[in-house]
């Protein structure tokens, strides 16, 4: 890297807001270049060979073939592939409705600075310290019916078939997946919380408004940012749920909870169609673009601005 | 200020030299280790593996190429396999089920026929059982040398179980439901089942099929007549499971149980379910976690007949054996024709018998009292050698690509999920060879 | 005070909260502690009779002690390679004016939309090809590419912080980019490189995709794969596999001890702020 042969070559003398600058001392492109090859490579790369084996018949084991729109005419005719589809949307739209009053209520709690609520926090983090691995393998021994805590509170499981109905297995996916997380997004909303200027709370106290009403009226509409992050953090999180899926349900019973991304893992390691495992890919990659972009709008993050102007 | 920009440059530049030097210690010492004078041996990851080591360790001894064994835990073994064997990094030596399991590699030309080494020392193939020898010959071919045992499917039990019950273990199809009944009344799980793996509960579809429609309905609809789950047989045989289902044989709960993380051995051991319908290999899972229990209680038997049934009640379902093949593309087919070699020297067979798997070798029979259980390697030689027809797993019969939807449909139609007619257009959709 | 009655309601809804985040953890403590006989006599929920530490000593014994390793080794490079790249181009985004770096910046925006899964059939050609399969480098690699996206957003959004002026009083001295980088945007942008430094060590600790499909002996396992094998050949071992479970928290529990603020509020960067 030799950033200093590296001067930007259209030295712009005159920024919009009248302060002048020099083209001298602005970093050039090399010095993005490392990054910009090393993530080419190993991220963008990977994806154009994606959308051609889309494209593609292939079982690793011959040369790949190609075969037109075969593998997406056959996702389109896939019930399992649409069941998917619905299942991977159901499960992101229930995680965010119950992670998102929770972590809110949660992270509004823990932005006071009470000590018990620090200890507390404190306690509420650790699920955080787990990685997901840890936590699926972790609650599939506290949940197996015969070993785990089923057996000795029958009056709550009954006969602890969690993972054998379609029901009980969507909704431990879900719950693991707020054990997890909702830790993270607690924080989230913690550190917005406790920027809320504490004026808006006087003005509203001298009116008279209580505590509900604040609520209501103060906080939520200044976590609007911090709700947005989390929500966007959330979805592109439950659309591409692989591990929990595959160390606690492995995608069952029969395909009740074989979500996109895992299918798309069945696919191309199980059944060895790595085109249609393919297709199903970009399709999840077109899903989180079109949500990316969606984020970038609201966020604002594509303008070249500081976010203290909002301020 | 300018102290803080020193500790972040310092940052910086340390773990970016770090990263280099990680980068190239690691990957200088990989690609010594691929090539180099070894033979790289993969094997289904389980408790089996010890005799595999024992026999690395002998070939070892004597080889002046070094074998090496790696494991893959069995759920991923053939994900893995088919990923890596026409990659740069496939082994030279790999364990499979034959037939239609090595077919696939076989038609993308990757594998070494073992015809020329057979030619050249014939005990290679006239040390073992026909029957099971030839199930690794594909067009004429042979690609695979027997390395384990014969599996056949057995109903075991828990013999303390079954007395406090009152029950025999069954010997017809009525037999087993009045069993379920007493054992149920008894308040034990009749019939332990590990539906969550899914390849257990293909065993009960695979017995009754045998049983009732004999092996001919499924090689036809295996060689492509879709017609034929369609027919009454086949008709018969999921009413019979539908029956047994119901009757709450395997409980509510089995589609959250598994064999592989041992939760259904060991609800058989442990007495909380009185039956488990398991490949002989659940004699060494118990002798490894349940020693105890698999020395005093532990009972088997073959599956019961079926009233009018048109398949022999003698008929085995399970796997023949497990084979070793050799890549193509080895760099040593010497060595890897002197490692098949010991696959029937003596000290091989006493190994897998000490635990409790039965080896196809034309010398077994002499060994058999040195088995782990002398009578369990008995019963299961002589079951197998008077076996009309042997039954290979349904999953290994089909190609690997149908394997998930036909596991789909399975457990759907088990657990009720699935009715009849729905199934039976499921398995006609799979893709046949 | 009116503010009693919601804190009441607050209170105990944190409680319940605490006994759903408590008691797995709770069940998971006890159970590392107990013989598996024990356990299976006794259930999940009961209290040790036999104080053990055996759980703990085999699993090491049986290759934690490599995994563990692996895993450090891994989040190391991955923390390492995103440090020394991503700074750059986050001051490079700032401050260029060019029309390469726009595009470079979207193409890390569209990098943000692509899932791991999405890529890693090709992944495994690829790190297969460079003969990197079966090692850590080929985990490590890809690792770090889908950990830049995120962290160069973080670090953009930080150093877009640092006033105009600081930039122009430092230029109008003649100073070089390079210098201006060094002394000027690092120091004031730790906040965002602590946070960068969690956030990709938590991708890096948490990779389960790339090693699963990447790699397949002993030596190269890392703790994710540990407990996914144990879990799928010795499941039942339940004090032991939960035992496995603590000990894969543990290091960054001492992180978390030791360093919680930083921990904390690095994880806040990530919600940005």
């Amino acid at each position: 890297m030799t950033p200093t042969a590296a001067l930007s070559p259209d030295g712009e003398t005159v920024k919009k807001d009248g302060s002048s600058a020099i083209g001298a001392g602005r970093p050039g492109f090399l010095w993005a270049a490392p990054a910009a090859v090393f993530f080419g490579l190993f991220a963008l790369v990977p994806l154009v060979m994606v959308a051609v084996l889309s494209f593609a018949s292939w079982d690793g084991l011959s040369d790949p073939e190609f075969a037109g729109l075969d593998n997406w005419r056959k996702l389109l005719d896939d019930p399992v592939m649409i069941k998917s589809l619905w299942l991977s949307v159901l499960l992101t739209v229930l995680g965010v409705a119950v992670q998102t009053p929770l972590s809110i209520l949660l992270g509004v709690w823990a932005a006071g600075h009470q000590r018990n609520r620090g200890v507390l926090s404190a306690i509420y983090f650790v699920p955080m310290l787990l990685s997901v691995a840890a936590v699926s393998v972790l609650w599939r021994a506290v949940l197996d019916p015969n070993m785990g805590v089923p057996a000795q509170a029958t009056w709550l499981f009954g006969d602890g078939n969690l993972f054998g109905k379609q029901a009980t297995a969507i909704g431990v996916l879900v719950f693991v997946s707020t054990w997890q997380f909702t830790p993270l997004h607690t924080l989230i909303y913690q550190g917005a919380a406790r920027a809320v200027p504490q004026v808006l709370y006087q003005a509203a106290q001298i009116d008279g408004a209580g505590t509900v009403r604040q609520f209501f009226h103060i906080t939520l509409p200044q976590l609007r940012n911090a709700i947005i992050t989390s929500m966007i953090l959330m979805v592109v999180g439950g659309l591409t749920t692989f591990d929990t899926v595959l160390i606690l349900t492995q995608g069952g019973p029969g395909s009740d909870t074989t979500i996109s991304a895992y299918y798309m893992y069945q696919k191309a390691f199980k059944s060895f169609d790595y085109g249609g495992a393919s297709a199903i890919a970009l399709l999840l990659v077109l899903v989180s673009t079109v949500i990316s972009l969606i984020v970038v709008r609201l966020s604002g993050y594509d303008k070249m601005r500081s976010t203290m102007e909002g301020l | 200020m300018k102290q803080r920009a020193r500790f972040s440059r310092t940052v910086v530049v340390g773990g970016a030299a770090l990263a280099l030097v990680l980068s190239l210690s690691g990957c200088g010492g990989d690609s010594d280790a691929a090539g180099g004078d070894t033979l790289r041996v993969l094997v289904y990851g389980d408790a089996a593996n010890k005799v595999e080591k024992e026999i690395v360790a002998t070939f070892n001894k004597t080889s002046k190429v070094k074998a090496v064994l790696d494991t893959i835990p069995g759920a991923d073994y053939q994900a893995k396999l088919q990923t890596i064997i026409n990659s740069k990094q496939a082994p030279d030596v790999f364990f499979n089920w034959g037939g239609g399991s090595i077919k696939p590699f076989v038609d993308a030309g990757l594998l070494l026929p073992l015809d020329p080494f057979i030619a050249e020392a014939p005990d290679l193939k006239a040390k073992f059982l026909p029957s099971v020898f030839n199930s690794a010959v594909v067009d004429g071919t042979s690609y695979g040398v027997p390395m384990r045992g014969t599996q056949p499917v057995l109903l075991f039990s828990n013999g303390k179980v079954l007395e406090r019950a009152g029950v025999e273990p069954p010997k017809t199809w009525d037999d087993l439901l009045a069993a379920v009944k007493a054992l149920k009344a008894d308040g034990v799980t009749p019939i332990a089942l590990g539906g969550g793996d899914r390849w257990p509960t293909l065993m009960w579809f695979e017995y009754l099929y045998d049983r009732i429609a004999g092996p001919e309905l499924f090689q036809k609809a295996l060689d492509g007549d879709r017609d034929a789950w369609a027919s009454p047989d086949s008709r018969k045989a999921l009413s019979k499971i539908r029956e047994l289902v119901d009757a709450g044989a395997f409980g509510t709960n089995y589609d959250s149980v598994k064999f592989t993380d041992q939760g259904s051995p060991t609800l058989l051991a442990t007495g909380r379910a009185g039956f488990e319908l398991m490949g002989s290999w659940e004699y060494s899972t118990q002798q490894d976690a349940h020693p105890e229990f698999a020395k005093s209680d532990l009972g088997y038997s073959a599956f019961p007949s079926v009233e009018d049934g048109k398949g022999d009640r003698a008929n085995v379902v399970g796997n023949t054996n497990n084979f070793y093949s050799v890549l193509k593309k080895t760099k040593h087919p010497r060595a890897a024709a002197e490692f098949l070699k010991l696959m029937y020297s003596d000290r091989f067979v006493k190994a897998q018998l000490a635990i409790g798997n039965l080896p196809t070798t034309t010398n077994t029979e002499g060994f058999l009292d040195t088995a782990a259980s002398p009578e369990f390697a008995k019963f299961q030689y002589d079951m197998v050698k008077a076996a009309p027809a042997f039954q290979l797993s349904w999953d290994q019969a089909y190609p690997q690509s149908a394997a998930t939807a036909m596991y789909q449909s399975l457990q759907q139609f088990f657990n009720g999920s699935m009715d009849e007619d729905a199934f039976i257009k499921a398995m006609q959709a799979l893709p046949t060879s | 005070m009116r503010k009693s009655r919601p804190n009441c309601f607050a209170g105990f809804g944190s409680l319940v909260w605490l006994l759903v985040v408590g008691l797995p953890l709770y069940v998971m403590l006890v159970a590392t502690f107990q013989t598996r006989p024990d356990y299976a006599a006794n259930g999940p929920l009961s209290f040790p009779e036999h104080f053990t530490l055996d759980n703990y000593i085999d699993d090491l014994n049986s290759g934690f002690a490599q995994y563990f390793l692996n895993t450090v080794i891994v989040t190391v490079c991955v923390v390492g390679i995103v440090l020394l790249l991503v700074p750059p181009l986050a001051y490079t985004i700032v401050r260029s004016r060019g029309r390469a770096t726009t595009t470079v910046f979207r193409l890390f925006l569209l990098g943000l939309a692509i899932p791991s899964q999405a890529v890693i059939v090709p992944m495994f050609f690829v790190i297969s090809e460079a003969g990197l399969y079966d090692n850590l480098i080929g985990v490590i690699l890809p690792t770090a590419a889908f950990a830049m996206p995120v962290c160069a957003l973080i670090l953009t959004g930080v150093m877009r912080d640092i006033t105009p002026d600081l930039y122009e009083a430092m230029t109008m001295d003649g100073a070089s980019p390079r210098r201006v980088f060094f002394q000027l945007v690092l120091p004031l942008s730790r906040s965002g490189i602590s946070t960068i430094v969690v956030f990709s060590a938590l991708q890096a600790w948490n990779g389960f995709l790339f090693p699963l499909v990447l790699t397949q002996s002993a030596e190269t396992k890392v703790i994710t794969l540990g407990l996914y094998d144990f879990q799928t050949e010795h499941g039942v071992n339940t004090p032991g596999l939960l035992a496995a479970v603590v000990l894969s928290m543990l290091p960054i529990l001492i992180v978390y001890l030791f360093a919680r603020r930083a921990l904390v509020q690095g994880l806040m960067g990530v919600g940005g702020k």
